[in-house]
């Protein structure tokens, strides 16, 4: 009798062509944190396909409003926000149970971090994180206020554009995720070196939100939709 | 369908995605099997520079080499007391730790052993994609057979990947272990394509 085994999935290198460049002339730490010997080519193994499955066991999650401090408290000051897409493998299979980690400036700009030196007010109905589960078709929704842009204290005239951080852990070792998301239409976006980094525009394109039509109803906001596709595909059998 | 573009973490990680990340050695209130271990170093840039407000995360088998995941045929018996995933952060002197388990051996999937071992990777400013490496634990390095460290043919660098024991670092019953990350330059760690 057969056992059922477990969906073989591949893992094929990120493809240089679309993403960001590992060196970006004017963001001085890529140089001198990038390795310089080539990157070693390894076989995947169990070890390195596995992975923190289940990750909502051991890391706190929340509501999905990341526009107020507590729940039921008061809203965060600036633009109500909802940020709802899918996270899904190569070929398109839904990637359930995975957990998204957010975190953003407040609508001045100011995150709630020790490194953070931008004279911009903090608000004290904003954290600036949260934490998620995508359901069963991977997919994920969260409210927050639209971040504000802030000044690169290190550097004398780049301004990073409004972004939301996501970092995704899930299903395995290799499909570990970590992005910033921008919003369309920002006059800032056309100058960041780190959007800019990616030199491919559809590659570009999909660190950029779409809007969704806007509505009129009880709870107001404006909708952004953002897919994420992470590394991995269903291996197909090998033809005869 | 092609990936999403990678993008750095940037400065302003949440320090609360942090706290209670690093100790490994309990889960859902009981403790983990076998020997634990104080993983700790420094993280290093070009120039021996401390690489500060750094993330590193783990992922690795309990002590009798069992991955807490459906692939792994032998999940059912993994260790109740163990999940398996971690995550640090360099301090101001570049420097992290881990508190855990030491791996028991495991195997490839076509059922080829391999050597205890911790993967590990790094986020930081100045990275726009994650780095990746594997830290090895055995007596003899130059001895060992396992089908990613023999990827690593420069014979200094596979010796970079083996944690050093170091009594002077033992605490609270775990056995110390020193492991400096030097991302780039002199004594650079060999990383893996990713």
């Amino acid at each position: 009798m057969k056992t059922a085994s477990p969906p073989q999935i591949e893992y094929l290198p990120y493809d240089d062509d679309t993403q960001l460049r590992r060196q970006i002339k004017g963001y001085p730490r890529s140089f001198t944190r990038t390795p310089s010997a080539p990157l070693i080519r390894r076989p995947l193994t169990l070890s390195e396909l596995t992975g923190p499955a289940g990750l909502e066991r051991r890391l706190e999650v929340g509501d999905g409003d990341m526009s107020r401090a507590v729940a039921g408290g008061s809203r965060a000051l600036g633009q109500l926000i909802r940020v709802s897409g899918r996270v899904t493998g190569e070929d398109g299979s839904p990637l359930a149970g995975v957990v998204i980690e957010l975190w953003q400036a407040n609508a001045a700009g100011k995150y709630i971090h020790e490194m953070d030196r931008h004279q911009a007010p903090i608000d004290s109905n904003f954290t600036g994180l949260g934490r998620l589960v995508t359901g069963a078709d991977g997919e994920y929704k969260f409210f927050s206020i639209k971040p504000g842009a802030y000044p690169v204290m290190e550097s004398d005239w780049w301004w990073r554009p409004p972004h939301i951080h996501f970092s995704i852990l899930g299903p395995s070792w290799m499909s570990r995720f970590v992005t910033q998301v921008f919003f369309p239409g920002e006059p800032l976006n056309e100058t960041d070196l780190l959007l800019n980094g990616v030199l491919n525009e559809d590659a570009r394109q999909r660190l950029i939100f779409e809007t969704e039509p806007t509505t009129v109803g009880t709870l107001n906001f404006l909708g952004f939709q953002r897919d994420f596709v992470l590394r991995g595909k269903h291996r197909t059998p090998a033809l005869d | 369908m092609t990936t999403s573009p990678y993008c750095t973490i940037g400065p302003f990680f949440p320090r609360k995605f942090v706290e209670g990340c690093s100790d490994l050695t309990s889960f859902e209130g009981r403790s983990a099997r076998g020997r634990h271990i104080l993983l700790t170093g420094r993280v290093l840039e070009e120039g021996g520079e401390p690489t500060r407000n750094t993330i590193l995360e783990i992922w690795q088998a309990d002590a009798n080499g069992i991955f807490r995941h459906p692939l792994d045929p032998r999940s059912a018996d993994a260790d109740p007391g163990f999940f398996g995933w971690g995550r640090a952060m360099t301090d101001a002197e570049g420097r992290y730790r881990f508190l855990t388990v030491l791996p028991g051996p495991c195997r490839a999937e076509n059922g080829a052993p391999r050597c205890p071992h911790i993967n590990l990777m790094a986020l930081a400013i100045g990275l726009t994609r994650r780095l990746v490496t594997t830290i090895f634990f055995a007596d003899a390095p130059d001895q060992v057979d396992d089908p990613v460290l023999n990827c690593v043919t420069d014979p200094a660098a596979r010796r970079r990947l083996f944690p050093a024991r170091d009594p002077s670092l033992d605490a609270d019953g775990a056995d110390g272990y020193r492991f400096d990350l030097i991302l780039r330059g002199e004594n650079e760690t060999p990383f893996f394509l990713d």
